[in-house]
C-alpha cells in the first residue's frame, strides 16, 4: 500500500509545471554562477602565485638576518566555490619573524585587481541553495495535505486501510526523492565544471558529499514546514500565503535583523585599554633588560656611536586598535666602517642577548593579547552565530562552512600553522647561531644563505576534523526535522478530515 | 473604479497578509532607526576628526611657506558622510572614503640625510582599507534599499498573486464583470487598491522610522535631505507598482492562484536574488582590470624615463637658475606622471563598474538600488563624485599657488623649488578649502537614464496586464 502512495506522489510531483521550473531555475543558477565562481578562484589562485614568487625573491634579496621579510601565503580554497566563508573575507598574507606573533587579525590582503568589483556580492553555490532548495521545500508541500482536503480525495486515501502516519510517509518520500533531483542534478553539472579546471582530492569529494548530505537534511526542514502548514490549514491558499510569509522571514529577514539589532555587548573600548597597558608592561620590562644590558656592556657613553656604527633601527609597539604587538631589531648597513669593526662583537653579543629575549616578550604579550582578542572579536561573532542558528539558514551555512573549511575555525588552523612555522624559523636561526652571527646585522663579509631554510607548508585540516566540526549543526538539522515530523503527525492523527 | 479601489483595501485591510506586513515591515524600519542612530553619530565624529586633522596639516604647511604648501600640498581628503546613510549603505565597506595626498618622494639624499632631489606632492586613490577584523556571520545591512527592494517587492507579489486567479476560483470576477464596469477600469482599480494597501503600512513604518531618526538630536536632516528622503519615498512606490503590476500580470493569465504565486515567487528570485550578482559578475569578467602586481610594476619604467630625460639638465651644475628651472620641471613632470598612472588605473576600474552596472540594470532591484543611492547620497556614483571634488580642489589649490608666487615680484617664479619660490608669508585664512559638497541636480541627471528605465519596466508591466486581464476569459 505503501508503495502504491508512494508511486502515485511520486508521479503527481514529477509531472507539474512546479517540478519543471524549479528544476530548470535551480540548473541555470548553479551552472551560471559555478562558471563565474571557478573564474574568481582562478584569480586568486593566480594572484596568491604572484604574491608567493614576489615573497621569496624578497626573502632572496635579504641580505642579512635581521634585515629579512619572510611571509607565508594562504592559498585560496578550492571549495569555497561551495560556501566562500571567510575565505574572502580574511587576510592572505601574513609576516613571520621572531619579534611578532601571527594572528588572523594581523594578516593582510594582497591587493585585487578592482576592489570596486566587490560590490556585486558574489554567490556562492551555498546560497543558491539557501534560496531555492527551502523555496522548493515549501512550493512543493504547501498543498500536500490541503491540497487533498480541498479537492476532496483525502477522504478517499483515509477510508482505505491505511495509517495516517504512512500516509505522511509516503508524501515525504515521494515528495524528497523528487526534490533531489534538482540538487543532485544541479551539483552534478558543478562538479563536472569544477574537475575540469582543478583537481579536487577524494578528501574534497567526501567533503562535498557532506554538503549534499546536510542540503539534503536543509531541503528536508523546509519540506517539513510547509507540509506542517499544509496540515494545519484547511485551504491551500492560506496555506501558501502562510509558507512564503515563514520564507521570507527565515530567509530574507531575520539573519538581517539578528546582526543589526545585536549590539557589541560590553564595554569593547575599556577592554582593549587594560589589554593594551598590560602588553605595554611587558614590553617596557622588555626594553628596561634591554637597557640594562647596554650599561653593563659599557658602551652607554658612547651608545650613540654603536648605533651609529651599526645602523640601528629598533621599534618596540602595540598597536592600541588590534592590539599587534611587535619588536622589530634591525641594522640598516650595508657595511661596517674599518673604525667601528670594535663594535662588532658586542654588536654580536647584543643581539644574541636582545632577540631571543624579544621572542620571549611576544610569546608573553601573545598570551595577553588572545584573550583580549577572543573577547574583542570573536564572542561577538560566536554570538551572532548561535542566534543565527535559530533559523534553518544559520545552521546550514555555518555546518556547509565547516565541511569546506572555510569558517573560522578553518581559517585559523592557517594561523596556527604559521605560527607553528614561527617556531621553526626560530629553532632554524638558533641552530644556525644567526643571532650571534656577523650576518644577523651586516653583509659585508657575505649574505645569508636562505637555501636551507625550510619552507612553509600548510594542509587543510583533514576530512575527520571537518566531519567532527560540522556533524552538530548536522545533527541539530535533523533534530529539526525528527520535531517537525513528529508534529505533523500529531496534528494530522487529530485533525478532520 | 472607486468603489474597486475601496473594496480591495477594505478587503485587505481585515486580512492576515495586511497585519504581517505591518508587523514586518515596522520591525525592520524600526531596526534601521535604532542603527543609524548608533552609528551615524560616530561615523560624523570620524569624519569631523579626520577634516580637522587634515585641515591643520594645511595651516602648518601655509605658516611655514608657500614653498612648504607646494611642495607638501594639503592634508588627506575624506568623503563627508551622508545624513541618509540609512536609505542605502552603498557598499560602503567596499568604497575608500579618502583621497590621500601622497608625500614628495625623495630620489637621491647626501650623506648627511639632505634631500638632493625629491618630488612634490599628488593625488593618490587608496583602496578601501579591507583589512576586515570581522569574523561574524555575512549579512546585509537592513537599509531602506533592502526594505524596498527585497521584502516590499515581495509583498507586493504577495497582495496581488490571487487578484484575478483568486475572484476566479471564488466566481466573483464573473459577477464584477457582469456588472456595467470596463474591464481597463477594474484593472486600475485593482491596480490602485493593492498598492495603496502596500502604502499604508510603508508609510506608517516610514513615518516611525524617519520620527526616530530625526527626534534624535544626534542627527540633523536639513532641508534638502527631507526633499531626498520624498523622492526615495516615491522610488519606492514606483517600484512597488511595477511589483503590483507584474502580480496583475501574471494573476490574470494563470488560472489557479497557487500557480500564480509560484511564478511570481520564482520570477521575483531570479531578478531580484541571482540576477544582480551573477549578472555583474559575468560582465566583469568580460574586461579584466590591469592587475595589482602590473599596476605597480609600472612606476619603475617611468620613473627610469623620466630620470633620462631630465638627467643631463640635473647634473649640470654650472647655471644655478637653469638647474632650478630643470628641477621643477622634473618635480611637476614625476608628480603630474604619478596621477595620471592613477587616474588610468581608477578610470580603468570605474568603466568596468559602470559596464557591470549597465548590464545589471535587466533587474529592477539593481535599478532601485542605484537609484536610493544617487539620491541618498552614497554609493559608487557619489564616490565619483567626492573624487571629483577634490581633483578640482586640487587644481585650485596649484592655481593658488601660482598666483601667489605669481604677486610676489621678489621671487624667482620656478614652483617646487625652495629657492625659486617666493618667500614671503602667507595667511593661512587665504588658502581656499576643501569642502565636499552633494549636488542634488547633478544627482538627477546621472539617475534619470535609470528613472527611465524603471518607468518603463512598470509601464510596459502595467500594459501586459491590461493586455492580459481584456483577453482573459471568465
Amino acid at each position: 500500500m505503501l508503495k502504491i502512495l508512494i508511486r502515485r506522489e511520486l508521479l503527481d510531483n514529477l509531472m507539474t509545471f512546479r517540478f519543471a521550473a524549479v528544476l530548470l531555475i535551480t540548473l541555470l543558477l548553479v551552472v551560471a554562477n559555478t562558471v563565474v565562481l571557478i573564474q574568481d578562484y582562478e584569480q586568486r589562485l593566480k594572484s596568491y602565485n604572484d604574491s608567493v614568487k614576489r615573497h621569496q625573491q624578497e626573502l632572496r634579496n635579504s641580505k642579512t638576518y635581521s634585515t629579512a621579510f619572510l611571509f607565508v601565503n594562504r592559498a585560496p580554497n578550492p571549495l569555497s566555490i561551495f560556501n566562500a566563508g571567510l575565505d574572502k573575507r580574511l587576510g592572505n598574507y601574513i609576516g613571520i619573524y621572531h619579534g611578532f606573533m601571527p594572528t588572523l587579525w594581523d594578516a593582510r590582503m594582497h591587493g585585487t585587481d578592482n576592489p570596486f568589483i566587490a560590490f556585486f556580492s558574489s554567490i556562492d553555490i551555498v546560497f543558491v541553495f539557501e534560496v531555492i532548495l527551502s523555496l522548493m521545500g515549501l512550493i512543493f508541500a504547501y498543498d500536500a495535505i490541503a491540497g487533498e482536503r480541498e479537492r476532496g480525495t483525502l477522504r478517499l486515501v483515509l477510508a482505505q486501510p491505511i495509517g495516517r502516519g504512512q500516509i505522511l510517509l509516503a508524501k515525504y518520500i515521494s515528495t524528497m526523492a523528487c526534490l533531489l533531483v534538482p540538487l543532485i542534478l544541479s551539483l552534478l553539472f558543478a562538479l563536472l565544471l569544477l574537475t575540469r579546471s582543478m583537481p579536487l582530492s577524494t578528501a574534497d569529494f567526501l567533503r562535498i558529499a557532506g554538503i549534499v548530505l546536510t542540503s539534503f537534511a536543509y531541503l528536508s526542514v523546509f519540506y517539513l514546514i510547509g507540509l506542517l502548514i499544509s496540515v494545519a490549514t484547511r485551504r491551500t491558499g492560506t496555506a501558501l500565503m502562510l509558507a512564503m510569509f515563514i520564507w521570507g522571514f527565515l530567509i530574507l529577514v531575520y539573519p538581517n535583523l539578528i546582526r543589526a539589532t545585536v549590539s557589541p555587548g560590553g564595554d569593547i573600548q575599556a577592554r582593549v585599554k587594560t589589554a593594551q597597558n598590560q602588553i605595554q608592561q611587558i614590553l617596557d620590562e622588555y626594553e628596561r633588560e634591554r637597557q640594562k644590558f647596554l650599561e653593563t656592556e659599557e658602551i652607554a657613553g658612547e651608545s650613540s656611536e654603536f648605533s651609529k656604527a651599526l645602523g640601528f633601527y629598533h621599534q618596540a609597539d602595540v598597536n592600541p586598535v588590534t592590539l599587534t604587538t611587535y619588536i622589530e631589531n634591525m641594522s640598516v648597513i650595508s657595511e661596517i666602517r674599518p673604525d667601528y669593526e670594535k663594535y662588532v662583537p658586542v654588536a654580536k653579543r647584543y643581539y644574541n642577548f636582545v632577540e631571543p629575549l624579544a621572542a620571549r616578550t611576544v610569546e608573553k604579550a601573545w598570551r595577553v593579547r588572545k584573550q583580549a582578542l577572543e573577547e574583542i572579536y570573536v564572542k561577538q561573532a560566536t554570538t551572532d552565530r548561535i542566534l543565527l542558528k535559530l533559523s534553518p539558514v544559520g545552521i546550514y551555512d555555518a555546518a556547509t562552512q565547516a565541511w569546506t573549511g572555510t569558517d573560522l575555525s578553518g581559517l585559523r588552523d592557517f594561523f596556527y600553522a604559521a605560527q607553528r612555522y614561527r617556531k621553526v624559523v626560530i629553532d632554524y636561526l638558533y641552530a644556525k647561531d644567526a643571532f650571534s652571527s656577523r650576518e644577523w646585522f651586516v653583509a659585508d663579509k657575505g649574505a645569508v644563505d636562505w637555501r636551507t631554510l625550510p619552507a612553509f607548508t600548510f594542509q587543510r585540516s583533514d576530512v575527520g576534523t571537518n566531519a567532527k566540526r560540522a556533524l552538530p549543526d548536522l545533527f541539530l538539522l535533523l533534530i529539526c526535522n525528527l520535531v517537525l515530523f513528529m508534529a505533523i503527525v500529531l496534528i494530522f492523527i487529530r485533525s478532520e478530515v | 473604479m472607486w468603489h474597486i479601489t475601496k473594496r480591495e483595501i477594505y478587503d485587505n485591510l481585515n486580512s492576515l497578509r495586511f497585519a504581517l506586513t505591518t508587523v514586518l515591515l515596522l520591525a525592520l524600519m524600526v531596526t534601521n532607526a535604532v542603527r543609524h542612530l548608533r552609528e551615524h553619530p560616530k561615523r560624523v565624529q570620524r569624519y569631523r576628526d579626520a577634516v580637522t586633522e587634515s585641515l591643520n596639516h594645511l595651516t602648518d604647511r601655509a605658516n611655514d611657506s608657500l614653498y612648504t604648501l607646494a611642495q607638501y600640498g594639503p592634508g588627506n581628503f575624506y568623503k563627508k558622510p551622508s545624513p541618509l546613510h540609512f536609505c542605502a549603505n552603498g557598499g560602503e565597506p567596499v568604497l575608500p572614503d579618502v583621497v590621500e595626498v601622497d608625500e614628495p618622494p625623495v630620489f637621491r639624499t647626501d650623506a648627511e640625510g639632505n634631500r638632493l632631489l625629491e618630488g612634490i606632492w599628488s593625488l593618490s586613490y587608496p583602496d578601501a582599507n579591507l583589512q576586515n577584523k570581522d569574523v561574524g556571520p555575512n549579512v546585509s545591512q537592513v537599509d531602506w534599499a533592502f526594505i524596498i527592494g527585497y521584502i516590499l517587492s515581495l509583498i507586493a507579489l504577495w497582495f496581488t498573486f490571487d487578484a484575478f486567479s483568486g475572484e476566479r476560483e471564488h466566481g466573483t470576477l464573473r459577477l464584477m464583470l457582469a456588472n456595467s464596469i470596463p474591464r481597463h477600469t477594474v484593472l486600475i482599480g485593482k491596480f490602485l487598491g493593492a498598492l495603496l494597501s502596500i502604502s499604508i503600512p510603508f508609510i506608517l513604518a516610514v513615518l516611525v522610522n524617519v520620527l526616530l531618526i530625526s527626534t534624535a538630536n544626534t542627527v540633523h536632516l536639513t532641508t534638502d535631505a527631507w526633499g531626498r528622503l520624498g523622492i526615495i519615498f516615491c522610488l519606492a512606490l514606483l517600484y512597488t507598482s511595477l511589483f503590483v503590476a507584474l502580480g496583475l500580470l501574471v494573476s490574470a493569465r494563470v488560472q489557479q492562484s497557487a500557480v500564480s504565486l509560484m511564478i511570481l515567487l520564482l520570477t521575483w528570485v531570479t531578478f531580484v536574488v541571482f540576477m544582480p550578482s551573477t549578472l555583474a559578475s559575468i560582465a566583469s569578467s568580460f574586461s579584466p582590470a590591469t592587475s595589482f602586481e602590473e599596476f605597480w610594476q609600472q612606476r619603475h619604467p617611468s620613473r627610469k624615463d623620466l630620470w633620462d630625460k631630465y638627467k643631463a639638465q640635473l647634473r649640470s651644475s654650472e647655471l644655478a637658475d637653469r638647474k632650478l628651472r630643470a628641477k621643477s620641471e622634473f618635480y611637476t613632470e614625476n608628480a603630474e606622471r604619478e596621477e595620471r598612472r592613477q587616474e588610468a588605473q581608477l578610470k580603468y576600474r570605474t568603466s568596468q563598474v559602470h559596464r557591470a552596472r549597465a548590464i545589471t540594470s535587466i533587474s529592477p532591484a539593481t535599478l532601485l538600488q542605484h537609484l536610493i543611492e544617487g539620491f541618498a547620497g552614497t554609493g559608487f556614483e557619489r564616490h565619483l563624485q567626492f573624487v571629483d571634488n577634490t581633483q578640482r580642489y586640487a587644481r585650485q589649490l596649484r592655481e593658488f599657488v601660482a598666483d601667489t608666487d605669481r604677486a610676489d615680484p621678489e621671487s624667482l617664479h620656478i614652483l617646487g623649488v625652495r629657492e625659486g619660490m617666493s618667500k614671503k608669508p602667507i595667511s593661512p585664512e587665504s588658502v581656499p578649502r576643501f569642502e565636499d559638497t552633494l549636488n542634488l541636480s547633478k544627482d538627477f541627471n546621472t539617475a534619470a537614464v535609470e528613472l527611465l528605465l524603471l518607468t518603463l519596466f512598470v509601464l510596459v508591466l502595467l500594459s501586459g496586464a491590461y493586455l492580459a486581464f481584456v483577453r482573459v476569459e471568465v
